[in-house]
């Protein structure tokens, strides 16, 4: 027994009381397979290591990874290649939002913040729709293609484009998308635009013109109907260079995204800001 | 004939360029619209100084370092976003621009003046009167009109 040391004495100790030494004054330690030391909660006689619930509340079961197959991506296969053509290494997936004609789900109120009622509500404009080709080996693969632009007239607006080979279906997508992309713009008074702003955007350049209430929204059709959707009620919009219908919503869309607004320009400077409009002539 | 030009370009330039400081020549009129500037709250401060930093203690411009001396101004950025994005003369050597007070009024406030755009909110705009180097709001203020010279925004 000499020759045993500290540590070893300790074990045999240990062994002894997990032995169910009942005559020992100590509290009876459980079954050392499900004696952790490291665990904060007592562990339970009852539990086997399948039904114990998991240490975070977020994991799962069914969402742990399967360790015993072989994942044909993650794990390096050792099977030698059965022919001499290699298969692809890599899965390749493009996201989804870039893929137009990926098949169509109709968008229930758990994919967005707004009720199926709001979604009703909200003004859609299809701006762009059009005859697309895809050349194969196989031939001209016809489809049609749409950009559809929403808003529900209080600020919030956005775009989406679908593809689909009828051109109901891609509409359809294209206003699923545009509702997904939903996104609040600043107004000035909540009628027109805070400054006056020229934005490039490829070929495309877009000029929206604060102008006084009352003026009316007199611009480009593209940049009147997505102002439309905005809520923007007096402005000047002009498009110079290319008038590519989609360039130009996107043009449009980037220009009241990037506004600099009063207040932050008054920070920035370290100056006060004062609206002189809403003081002398006291709009509400 | 006042040349603002200069100024115009490196300022614009330094801000792009995501520059801490940067050094401009030093002469009157460019002290003269870098205080403006720092007075609007577009530069943090304007410092006399060499060519290779600014002064640590008061050096006087003598004809031996004149050639040396330099305006040093530190530039404002916030939220990774100057605050001074353009910088562009309004009256050039080719079309030199003169503005009364009703001129001037109108530019200020929404509508152009002799094919000159309007001043948007935030924009200033640098007059030279005969009172000085001022903005335009002062000089309106002064009842004195001048030659245009640059606007910053």
């Amino acid at each position: 027994m000499e020759l045993i040391g500290t540590l070893g004495k300790l074990r045999l100790a240990a062994l002894r009381l997990s032995r169910g030494n009942l005559h020992h004054a100590s509290k009876p330690l459980t079954n050392p397979t499900l004696l952790r030391p490291f665990s904060t909660s007592p562990p339970s006689l009852e539990t086997s290591p399948t039904q114990r619930p998991l240490r975070h509340r977020d994991l799962q079961t069914s969402l742990l990874p399967d360790l015993t197959q072989i994942d044909p991506v993650l794990d390096h296969d050792p099977s030698p290649p059965s022919t001499l053509d290699h298969g692809k290494a890599f899965r390749t997936n493009r996201p989804q939002s870039l893929v137009f004609n990926a098949p169509m789900e109709d968008l229930d109120e758990s994919q967005t913040p707004l009720t199926s009622w709001e979604m009703a509500r909200l003004l859609k404009k299809s701006l762009v729709v059009k005859r697309v080709v895809n050349m194969n080996g196989k031939g001209k693969q016809p489809s049609m293609y749409a950009l559809v632009v929403v808003g529900n007239e209080n600020g919030l607006a956005g775009y989406g484009e679908g593809k689909d080979e009828e051109a109901s279906r891609a509409v359809r997508k294209a206003t699923n998308r545009a509702i997904k992309n939903l996104k609040y713009f600043e107004r000035y008074d909540d009628r027109t635009v805070y400054m006056d702003i020229e934005k490039k955007f490829h070929a495309t350049t877009v000029f929206l013109r604060s102008r006084p209430p009352g003026f009316g929204n007199r611009s480009n059709h593209i940049i009147h109907e997505i102002c439309c959707c905005v809520g923007i009620h007096d402005i000047s919009g002009k498009v110079i260079g290319s008038h590519n219908p989609m360039n130009v919503v996107k043009a449009t869309f980037e220009a009241l995204n990037h506004q600099r607004l009063p207040e932050d320009i008054a920070k920035m400077r370290g100056k006060k800001v004062l609206d002189v409009q809403h003081v002398y002539y006291g709009a509400q | 004939m006042p040349r603002v030009y200069d100024l115009c370009a490196r300022i614009q330039n330094g801000f792009r360029a995501r520059l801490r400081t940067i050094a401009i020549p030093d002469t009157k009129m460019n002290l003269a619209v870098s205080n403006i500037l720092y007075h609007q709250g577009f530069i943090s401060s304007v410092a006399r100084g060499n060519y290779k930093a600014p002064d640590e203690e008061y050096t006087p411009t003598t004809p031996d370092n004149i050639a040396t001396r330099r305006l040093w101004l530190t530039l404002k950025y916030r939220d990774n976003e100057p605050v001074l994005t353009k910088m562009s003369c309004i009256s050039k050597p080719s079309k030199k621009i003169t503005f009364t007070v009703t001129e001037m009024k109108s530019m200020v406030s929404g509508r152009r003046a002799k094919f000159v755009e309007p001043l948007q909110p935030g924009e200033i705009a640098i007059v030279s009167t005969n009172y000085g180097v001022l903005e335009i709001h002062d000089a309106m203020a002064k009842n004195a009109g001048g030659l245009v010279l640059c606007r910053a925004r």
